[in-house]
């Protein structure tokens, strides 16, 4: 197996607790995030002073800022009509967060399409060793994944969960209907079918770039270059808590060139 | 901040000496103006810093290590400190700009070493500070420091005095490289010696060096890493007193030392101390 060099940092509190259960059998488990975005984030400032901006809620018809308490939520069922929705109509439907990860059918891990994975958490066990242990090692051997439902924080996800280095995944999926089905589009429907010599022209091509799969030969340059930027500016200038006000600056700057006058001479 | 300096100033409108209404950009102000002046005896030196951030009424802070976020443009020296027994990146300001970012530090007080990075452990100088005790008048002190002027030009050497900024008097002497910390201060120890039988205020020993009414002849700065307050650095005084290199002549009685300010010091054309890094002498020691 080879090592991750670069994988992120496991997070110290679990986000979910609850337990995997297969029937009647139940293995109590702690979820952690398995998956973290290295994007950057900017803050957006004021160009004139640097100081940060802050959103505010501000109704079209009266240009006025309104308070969160004074909100309500709406459906716009066409463009500019709303179909008004109070709290409690939404909490209603809402389905309850759940603490059971309900696996009820085992498939073949290869056979799910990659294009259905959404997001990771690592499942550990929550004082069910034993148990913990019994399933990731009978699925890894078997060459299965365990398929069922979960909810967490009020959404209900379709979820696969396989063995990945010694530890079980939970995997949570698309639906059917997020995903796009391509046979439909207009430019796939007329290709041609390749010929002979051309195939086996296009398979030498692909035999002498054939390789193991290593993500850590893909690098982020962007972000890179973006911690090298933030390190320099960080090295190169005092933060601007407060830019000063600009008369008084041409003063110093008045000041300045004398000074580097006096000093060329 | 434009092209004229790699320091961008912040938090101008900050009140650092609250009893004169003064704010850091008058402090910055001051800076840039003494620059030409000034430049010269920081060169080569460690910088060691009193920052007043939040003006001379509250406390301030020495600060000896290079800050956090110090600009790469800065130069730095590192030595081991035998005080706080590790290395330290010492800040060295050999230009206009340096002496800027500490100025927007709130760097009221610049202090320097008294041998250059070249020769760490040699100094360059010599450091008498004469301190008084109250009641002592600065009267008695330009007394004393004429005293001690006289005896060094008895021994042919050239002597460069300053106003400390607060209620003293300091003398240097420059010095060829071939003396070493030890030696320097028990140079300035025994003139203290000598001060201390010719005037009944003078006192040459430390443990006397509170007693009411005395003149202490401070030699324990002659020492490595230890340092005094850089000429034309202004003092965190309620007045913004600047200690400010003289001629010998300008020492007459009657003269205050409130009168070299922030105010006043720029107005000052020539500087006294001129040359004076070219004027090294031998002493005579055992």
């Amino acid at each position: 197996m080879k090592n991750i060099k670069d994988s992120a940092k496991p997070s110290h509190r679990p986000v979910w607790s609850g337990s995997i259960t297969i029937g009647l059998v139940n293995v109590p488990v702690k979820l952690y995030i398995m998956i973290r975005d290295q994007a950057f984030s900017f803050r957006l400032l004021h160009k004139e002073d640097g100081q940060p901006l802050k959103y505010e809620r501000v109704c079209v018809k009266e240009d006025k800022v309104v308070d969160w308490k004074d909100t309500v939520k709406g459906y716009e069922v066409r463009k500019d009509e709303f179909i008004v929705f109070k709290k409690e109509e939404l909490d209603a439907i809402r389905p309850e967060s759940d603490t059971r990860i309900r696996l009820d059918k085992f498939v073949s891990l290869l056979s799910i399409d990659p294009i259905y994975f959404d997001n990771s958490y690592i499942l550990v066990p929550d004082r069910s060793e034993e148990a913990y242990s019994l399933m990731m090692t009978v699925i890894a051997q078997m060459g299965k994944a365990g398929m069922g439902k979960v909810t967490m924080r009020t959404k209900e996800y379709p979820v696969v969960v396989h063995e990945y280095r010694g530890a079980l995944i939970l995997t949570t999926l698309r639906y059917a209907n997020e995903v796009v089905n391509p046979s439909g589009m207009e430019e796939l429907s007329q290709l041609k079918k390749p010929g002979k010599k051309e195939m086996e022209l296009a398979e030498k091509i692909i035999k002498d770039l054939s390789g193991e799969f290593d993500i850590n030969e893909y690098r982020d340059g962007y972000r890179e270059k973006m911690e090298k930027l933030i390190e320099t500016k960080m090295k190169g200038e005092v933060v601007v808590a407060q830019v000063p006000k600009k008369e008084e600056v041409k003063e110093l700057m008045v000041a300045l060139q004398e000074t580097i006058k006096r000093l060329k001479k | 901040m434009d092209d004229l300096t790699k320091v961008s100033f912040t938090n101008l409108e900050k009140i650092l000496f609250p009893a004169l209404d003064l704010n850091k950009s008058r402090v910055i102000e001051y800076y840039i103006r003494i620059a030409p002046l000034m430049l010269g005896s920081l060169k080569n030196r460690v910088i060691v810093m009193n920052r007043y951030p939040d003006g001379v009424n509250k406390d301030g802070f020495y600060e000896k290590d290079a800050p956090k976020g110090i600009p790469q443009w800065v130069y730095t020296f590192n030595t081991y400190s035998e005080k706080a027994h590790r290395e330290i990146d010492y800040v060295v300001c050999n230009d206009l700009d340096t002496l800027l970012w500490m100025a927007n530090l709130a760097a009221l007080e610049i202090n320097i070493t008294l041998s250059t990075i070249d020769k760490y452990d040699t100094p360059d100088l010599v450091f008498f500070d004469i301190d008084p005790e109250p009641p002592c008048s600065f009267d008695d002190v330009i007394d004393i420091a004429l005293l001690l002027k006289e005896k060094l030009d008895e021994l042919n050497l050239r002597s460069f005095v300053k106003t400390s900024g607060k209620k003293g008097l300091h003398v240097v002497l420059p010095i060829t490289d071939n003396y070493n910390f030890k030696q320097t201060r028990e140079y300035v120890h025994q003139f203290g010696k000598f001060l201390a039988r010719e005037s009944d205020i003078v006192v040459s020993e430390f443990r006397n060096s509170r007693d009411p009414g005395t003149i202490f002849i401070d030699y324990l700065q002659n020492t490595r890493g230890k340092t005094m307050i850089a000429p034309y650095s202004l003092r965190a005084q309620p007045q913004a007193t600047v200690s400010t290199p003289l001629e010998w002549r300008e020492l007459k009685k009657g003269l205050r030392p409130e009168e070299f300010n922030i105010f006043t010091v720029i107005q000052r054309k020539n500087d006294p101390w001129e040359g004076l890094m070219e004027s090294k002498q031998s002493l005579e020691v055992e």
